[in-house]
């Protein structure tokens, strides 16, 4: 009687594989899944690699089981739009402190939150390794970024290297902030400013009495000083059809057709009440705080959403963030919605 | 123009979507058209004679059973590309020492099912042809696909489980079933030998169907381009790269093959 050496038993149970693989693989229906069951890390190979030759593909690796789905998965170039590429666009936290503090804030800013300032080396150093990984559009965001004590130079840094949103409650365009405001370029920078409503009182329910007004005032001076404006309204529900009368009303300011983004009230920081969002459910838009790279701002408080607590290096993190998004799609069991926040 | 209607058989889950999506790629063509899914190749031929479909999507072996009882007058449209290429492969264990169709006798030879042209019918005409009869071999039976024509491989499985399992020691198998197995990497078998180019499946239809309806359909399945993610999809499911016109001579090994065994054109 000869026994098998260790190269045998590879290969035949490998001889077996195969055969599972073309008989359960070749009967399933184009498009489903099937569990092979594996006993070692190099048969999870023997299934990968069969799966490759054959069309089919790998979806999940359990612990003794290799799901393996019927036909080619498709990428996230097939999924997603160019322009929601998670990585095309980098949002940055500048600082989390805020002059207000709205009861549906996202990430809890207020005048006593905790400014996790983003420093400038930092801004640039992201800046720079998000175009390399092809960043074409840049988000400053907060808490309120003009109480960054160098804003200014954090906005020189972005517009020469992309397009430019700074989101802002227009409120703190005065002294010192003011001539920040006026050194910013008006060519690659637009502002986007927080209004919810066309008169005063549904914005100064969530945001404080008087702000609706002063945000208003804002908007008129950032637009005399040459800058392109833009407004963004958070709501509860778009049932209300406020955002019609808001674009009416922005027009009387000046602001173009076309340029509101509504955003809906998502349950994340400050919010009791809202949509809720999971990394499974969300589109990712790579975000960076003096805390990490999250994966949505929306959710840049939420430990849920942190991606990596590392800043640098930027870019194995955006290839985590589109591989691991990349599953939930393929998964297919929640078809992730996107939440525009800019 | 009324739909072409084509038949063909519901061997796998994925002939389903294989057939829509051919079906929506005609749909904006000047010959659109329909299908219909049979159990199994006899009832498939049998509709086809009987004029409930005008085009089936037919094995080797339900190709000449339609020539056979059209007197010769029906046409065969298109073939896959493998379809021109398939072949038949002997293998045994890694090492067994066998290679050549002449190493073959005495041994335990797993066959598929008796409708099988690449793991029984044709394995057993190319053995004849070497001068070595059944009773020359141990022949191992598996008639696990029978009505399918060895279309969903199981039996060539059997076949080839039969020779890890030591019940046998050569096994017939197609050469699309052999490549997959292949794609798992080194699996303790190899190549005793491999059989000739003959065709497998084509598109048959009778010599009453209208020469510019054919002629329409056909050029339309023959522009389906593998660069094209949509035809790609289909292709890959079907086992294609391109659809091309049929090459008749390669059913000439199967057509003897049939003649030698006595294998009736009814059943
Ligand atoms: S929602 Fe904006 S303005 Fe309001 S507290 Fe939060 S960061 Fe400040």
């Amino acid at each position: 009687m000869t026994t098998a050496g260790p190269d045998q038993v590879r290969s035949a149970r490998r001889a077996q594989l195969s055969i599972r693989l073309v008989d359960v693989v070749g009967r399933l229906a184009a498009g489903t899944t099937t569990l092979v069951p594996v006993e070692s890390p190099a048969e999870v190979e023997v299934v990968d690699t069969w799966c490759r030759g054959t069309g089919n593909s790998v979806l999940a690796v359990h612990p003794d089981a290799v799901e393996v789905y019927r036909g080619r998965l498709s990428d996230l170039d097939s999924i997603l739009p160019p322009d929601r590429m998670p990585g095309r666009r980098l949002w940055l936290y500048t600082n989390f402190h805020c002059n207000l503090a709205c009861d549906y804030c996202c990430v809890s800013s207020s005048p006593k939150a905790d400014p996790r300032v983003l420093g400038v080396d930092s801004v640039a150093a992201l800046v720079t390794e998000a175009g390399e990984a092809g960043a074409t559009e840049l988000f400053l965001t907060g808490g309120e970024p003009l109480m960054h004590p160098a804003i200014a130079e954090v906005v020189a840094i972005c517009t020469t290297a992309a397009p430019t949103v700074m989101l802002t409650n227009a409120m703190l365009f005065r002294g010192a902030r003011l001539r920040a405001l006026d050194s910013m370029p008006r060519e690659a920078l637009t502002l986007q400013v927080s209004l919810d409503s066309a008169t005063p009182d549904l914005h100064d329910r969530h945001r404080g009495a008087g702000t609706w007004a002063r945000a208003v005032e804002g908007i008129r001076t950032a637009r005399e000083m040459g800058f392109t404006v833009r407004i963004a309204m958070t709501v509860a529900s778009r049932a209300g059809g406020e955002e019609v009368e808001v674009e009416r009303f922005a027009a009387t300011l000046g602001i173009r057709p076309g340029q509101l983004v509504v955003r809906h009230i998502a349950k994340e920081g400050e919010a009791t009440q809202g949509i809720v969002l999971t990394r499974a459910t969300l589109v990712p838009e790579v975000c960076a705080t003096a805390d990490g790279i999250w994966w949505h701002p929306v959710g840049a408080t939420d430990e849920a959403m942190r991606v990596s607590a590392d800043l640098l290096p930027l870019r194995p993190t955006i290839e985590a963030i589109r591989e691991e998004y990349l599953g939930y799609r393929r998964r297919g069991d929640v078809l992730a919605a996107s939440f525009p926040c800019a | 123009m009324a739909a072409l209607v084509v038949g063909a058989v519901a061997y796998t889950a994925n002939v389903v979507p294989i057939w829509e999506g051919i079906r929506e790629y005609f749909a904006d063509s000047s010959a659109p058209m329909d299908f219909v899914l049979y159990s199994n190749y006899e009832r498939q031929v049998d509709a086809l004679l009987a004029g409930h479909v005008d085009v089936a999507w037919n094995t080797n072996l339900a190709y000449l059973r339609t020539v056979g009882l059209t007197g010769g007058t029906c046409r065969a449209l298109a073939q896959r590309d493998t379809d021109v290429t398939f072949k038949t492969v002997l293998v045994a264990r890694e090492g067994s020492g066998l290679h050549g169709l002449e190493s073959v006798r005495g041994q335990r030879l797993a066959l598929g099912s008796k409708d099988s042209g690449q793991a029984r019918i044709l394995p057993i005409k190319f053995l004849a042809d070497a001068g070595i009869s059944l009773d020359d071999v141990r022949p191992v039976i598996f008639d696990s696909d029978v009505g399918k024509h060895g279309d969903t491989g199981r039996s060539e499985l059997d076949a080839l489980q039969a020779v890890l399992g030591d019940e046998a020691d050569v096994a017939a198998l197609g050469i699309t079933t052999w490549q997959q197995l292949k794609q798992a990497g080194e699996l303790g078998v190899e190549e005793v030998w491999t059989s000739p180019d003959y065709c497998h499946c084509n598109f048959t239809a009778l010599a009453s169907l209208d020469d510019d309806r054919a002629e329409a359909w056909t050029s339309h399945l023959l522009a389906m381009d593998w660069d094209v993610p949509e035809h790609r999809r289909i292709l890959e499911l079907e086992g294609l790269t391109r659809w091309v016109r049929p090459q008749l001579e390669g059913y000439r090994s199967l057509e003897e093959a049939m003649r030698e065994q006595a294998i009736p054109l009814t059943w």
